[in-house]
């Protein structure tokens, strides 16, 4: 029970939000997405993804990159590689509980 | 948080990777059309003459075309009714997935006409298809892959029966196979319906 315990308190909190884990996830599949692809798959309003997304690159966790094609400014966003590892991590530990109460119910 | 929560947190992980990679405005209404036309198309046999290049050419071109435009338009609905981007980043990679196998199936198409063994592209058209649908099967939902598999195989059947079974080949594969993916993409549809993941994660 200590084990599991310990396992959910490693969660990164960070990305145990569920908008930032939604985003990062997002991210993780490809190398990069502009603001609007990120909204439109995660129906996300643009203030609510603007606040999530600060909060993830203070973090160092996702990158932002602005710029302007044409007259029209482009942002993009994308994981980086503190973001992919904390990712990667955040998913190990969802499995790690899932397999520790798999474990304990089949003892 | 308890091992269901954990649980449901990846599957909610798994379902926005998949859903930033794969094209999803492929729609069950898409299958069922274009598989209707198909079915409808090989019927059109019964009284029309297979040999003969421009009946066969022009019942396939208009199965062909309205599949197109089914998918067009329920593709475009699709869009709306979610609230996304049709012509997405998704969508571009499809097409230039599907591109190669386009071109060849339309060479290959002249080619035959021209040397009037026409009924030898069921078998062809097959081999086509299944290349396109293999070739975007990464980027597409599961079932596409199946899809492309089964064609395969079935081009190789249609190729090995020859020009007899032209008609009937198109049948089965066009038609019932279309019919059948519509189905399937409909549980799919169904099963997304119940989740509705990305709202509630969003």
């Amino acid at each position: 029970m200590k084990a599991f315990k310990r396992l959910v308190e490693e969660l990164d909190p960070l990305l145990h939000e569920r908008g930032r884990l939604a985003i990062v996830a997002a991210l993780a599949a490809v190398p990069s997405l502009t603001f609007t692809e990120v909204r439109d798959a995660l129906e996300m309003t643009d203030g609510n993804l603007s606040v999530h997304l600060q909060k993830l690159e203070e973090k160092g966790y996702v990158a932002i990159d602005k710029q302007f094609v044409g007259r029209r400014p482009l942002t993009t966003c994308r994981l980086t590689k503190s973001g992919r590892q904390a990712f990667t991590r955040y998913v190990d530990h969802l499995e790690a509980i899932v397999r520790q109460t798999r474990g304990g119910m089949g003892a | 948080m308890d091992a269901r929560q954990a649980a449901r947190n990846l599957e909610v992980i798994r379902t926005l990777m998949e859903r930033t990679t794969q094209y999803q405005l492929l729609t069950a209404r898409a299958g069922l059309a274009a598989g209707s036309l198909a079915g409808v198309g090989a019927l059109l046999f019964l009284y029309l003459d297979a040999a003969n290049p421009w009946q066969f050419g022009g019942v396939w071109a208009a199965v062909f075309i309205g599949s197109l435009l089914a998918t067009a338009v329920s593709t475009v609905l699709r869009g709306r009714e979610r609230g996304e981007q049709v012509w997405s980043r998704q969508a571009r990679t499809v097409i230039l997935a599907l591109a190669p196998s386009l071109a060849a199936a339309l060479i290959l198409t002249v080619f035959f006409f021209a040397r009037n063994e026409h009924l030898w592209l069921p078998g062809v058209w097959m081999l086509c298809y299944a290349q396109g649908a293999l070739g975007t099967a990464a980027y597409s939902p599961p079932p596409i892959r199946w899809l492309g598999i089964g064609v395969l195989l079935a081009g190789a059947v249609a190729l090995w029966l020859g020009p007899e079974w032209a008609v009937p080949m198109m049948g089965a594969v066009f038609g019932a196979g279309h019919i059948i993916l519509g189905v399937v993409l409909f549980a799919i549809e169904r099963r997304q319906a119940a989740i509705r993941l990305h709202r509630s994660v969003a």
